[in-house]
């Protein structure tokens, strides 16, 4: 099922690390699309942007940001969505993704991906701030569901609800991270499955999936490894649901052989619910 | 009237950043079946440090070196302490460490660490600044010499000049390489960090070159640049266009309109 952007599925890509600048540059690999790290191309003209500009006239690019602070009580940063417009153009993104999180207030950023409490008020204040931040980018907002270590006494929703309500109330996309459901259920003692089954099919635009770190206490979602095969079950889950849709595999730290973080990648394909 | 909202952020945020209010977890946040609200909010707690020591840690290889990692880490802390990060990049985050290491007392070997700062952060700026090319050495032959005098200069933007106490782009050089770091001892030295085919090079200056360098970078005229160096004879400044050009030091070289 499409989503209801009739954003495309662009197939199976693979975050862009400045590590595999030159090896895609040299080797143009047959990837279907990449994503970047929007601050990683938004505060220079050097080399980052030279090897970007390159990489964006031979493939798709989608913009994953981790400073939209979109949850935040503190006041939306102009400069930043403006700049986050000219790197959108510049690149032509596809669309252009952040967390449902805030990263800080009074003028600080913690550069962490921070949860929120899941209330009636953290929703219309959310809501609020997507449609805003939308009608500045000119383009809807794609949020993803983020890794979380900790839940709020004040909570009142399930996050997968809480989700589902922001798509309808503000009119965004879901990026669905799957490793993303799974760290932050082991780590609440939630039910995935659950979770994915109570998200939205037709706001869906795009599928992360990464590596983790079990601490056996809790889960860090450090990126730092192969894709685990629960969390490529609750791939089929989602796709089974869902259909198709544009899929992505991130890497960030002990990144190895782009090669490597290719073929893991590839791997979706046979996860999913027409596989042989 | 702040919500409830807003409360519980600016909590959150104090705890993690400046570690105020700690026992207020017990309250706001639910355990698991593993961990307390405290150990949960410290997942937080160490993750906001580690992460922006790591930044830190990118643009300053040559103070982790010198310093060793667990000076390097406890200095990086009381430094994010002292700044937390107000932008959106962490490209930025150590524009302050040179000014900030300036005023800690009791630094071994303060005077170097001080300018191996500078150094690095110069490094930090040309790698993101705008890409220019480079104007060609201009022919000079027929020129009239008041022309001449009134020839600028106009220096690339990712070009930066430090005077230095140390020659510490030696010790740079050695780290970049995964050599041993050389013991250095102090030597004034004056220094060109540029950027070119997106590495970032260090050029030693005389103090004659340095002085007409940063006379050309300020917007001066060929002629009242060169009144700032005497000692330079004309073939020696010759020689020094033909080197800066021929590295790409100007974007453009030309008489005033």
């Amino acid at each position: 099922m499409a989503n209801r952007w009739q954003l495309p599925d662009l197939g199976f890509g693979v975050g862009l690390r400045s590590v595999h600048w030159a090896h895609i540059l040299r080797e143009q690999p047959a990837v279907d699309w990449f994503e970047i790290l929007s601050e990683n191309y938004m505060d220079t003209e050097g080399r980052p942007t030279y090897m970007l500009d390159q990489i964006a006239e031979r493939y798709p690019i989608v913009m994953h940001g981790v400073s939209l602070n979109v949850g935040s009580t503190g006041a939306l940063d102009r400069e930043y969505l403006h700049k986050l417009k000219q790197l959108a153009r510049r690149t032509r993104a596809r669309w252009v993704s952040d967390h449902l999180c805030w990263t800080g207030v009074a003028g600080i950023n913690t550069h962490d991906l921070l949860p929120m409490p899941y209330t009636d008020e953290s929703l219309r204040h959310v809501a609020g701030r997507v449609r805003q931040i939308a009608d500045i980018l000119e383009r809807p907002v794609v949020l993803e569901n983020p890794s979380t270590y900790l839940e709020f006494t004040a909570s009142t929703w399930r996050e997968c609800d809480f989700l589902t309500a922001l798509c309808e109330e503000s009119g965004c996309g879901l990026l669905l991270d799957v490793n993303n459901v799974y760290v932050s259920s082991f780590n609440h003692g939630l039910d995935a499955a659950e979770y994915i089954d109570a998200l939205p099919v037709d706001r869906t635009v795009q599928i992360h999936l990464a590596g983790h770190t079990n601490h056996g206490t809790h889960i860090l979602d450090t990126h730092s490894d192969n894709v685990i095969d629960a969390v490529w079950a609750l791939y089929r889950r989602a796709t089974s649901r869902m259909g198709r849709v544009s899929t992505l595999l991130e890497w960030d730290e002990a990144i190895p052989s782009f090669d490597v973080v290719h073929a893991e990648a590839l791997k979706a394909r046979e996860w999913l619910p027409d596989a042989k | 009237m702040r919500s409830e909202l807003q409360e519980l952020q600016r909590w959150m945020q104090r705890s993690i950043v400046a570690g105020e209010e700690l026992d207020s977890a017990a309250s706001l946040i639910l355990p698991s079946a593993t961990l307390s609200p405290l150990e949960r909010l410290n997942l937080y707690r160490g993750m906001y440090e580690a992460r922006l020591v790591e930044a830190l840690r990118t643009d300053y290889p040559g103070l982790v070196a010198l310093l060793g990692e667990e000076v390097f880490t406890e200095l990086a802390g009381f430094y994010i302490e002292a700044h937390p990060s107000r932008s959106h990049t962490l490209n930025r985050l150590g524009d302050r460490l040179p000014e900030f290491v300036a005023e800690v007392e009791g630094l071994r070997r303060a005077g170097m660490v001080q300018d191996l700062a500078r150094l690095e952060l110069m490094g930090t700026e040309v790698f993101d600044e705008q890409e220019t090319s480079a104007a060609e050495f201009p022919r000079t032959a027929g020129m009239a010499e008041a022309e001449l005098g009134e020839l600028r200069f106009y220096t690339i933007p990712a070009l930066r000049l430090g005077s230095f106490r140390y020659p510490v782009h030696r010790y740079l050089a050695a780290i970049r390489t995964g050599g041993i770091a050389p013991r250095i001892p102090a030597r004034p030295t004056r220094l060109a960090v540029f950027r070119r085919d997106f590495q970032v090079h260090h050029l030693v200056l005389s103090p004659g070159a340095a002085a007409l360098l940063g006379a050309l970078a300020s917007g001066e005229a060929l002629g009242a640049a060169m009144e700032k160096c005497p000692e330079l004879r004309p073939a020696a400044v010759f020689r020094h266009f033909q080197n800066w050009s021929s590295i790409g030091l100007f974007q453009r070289i030309a008489l005033p309109a």
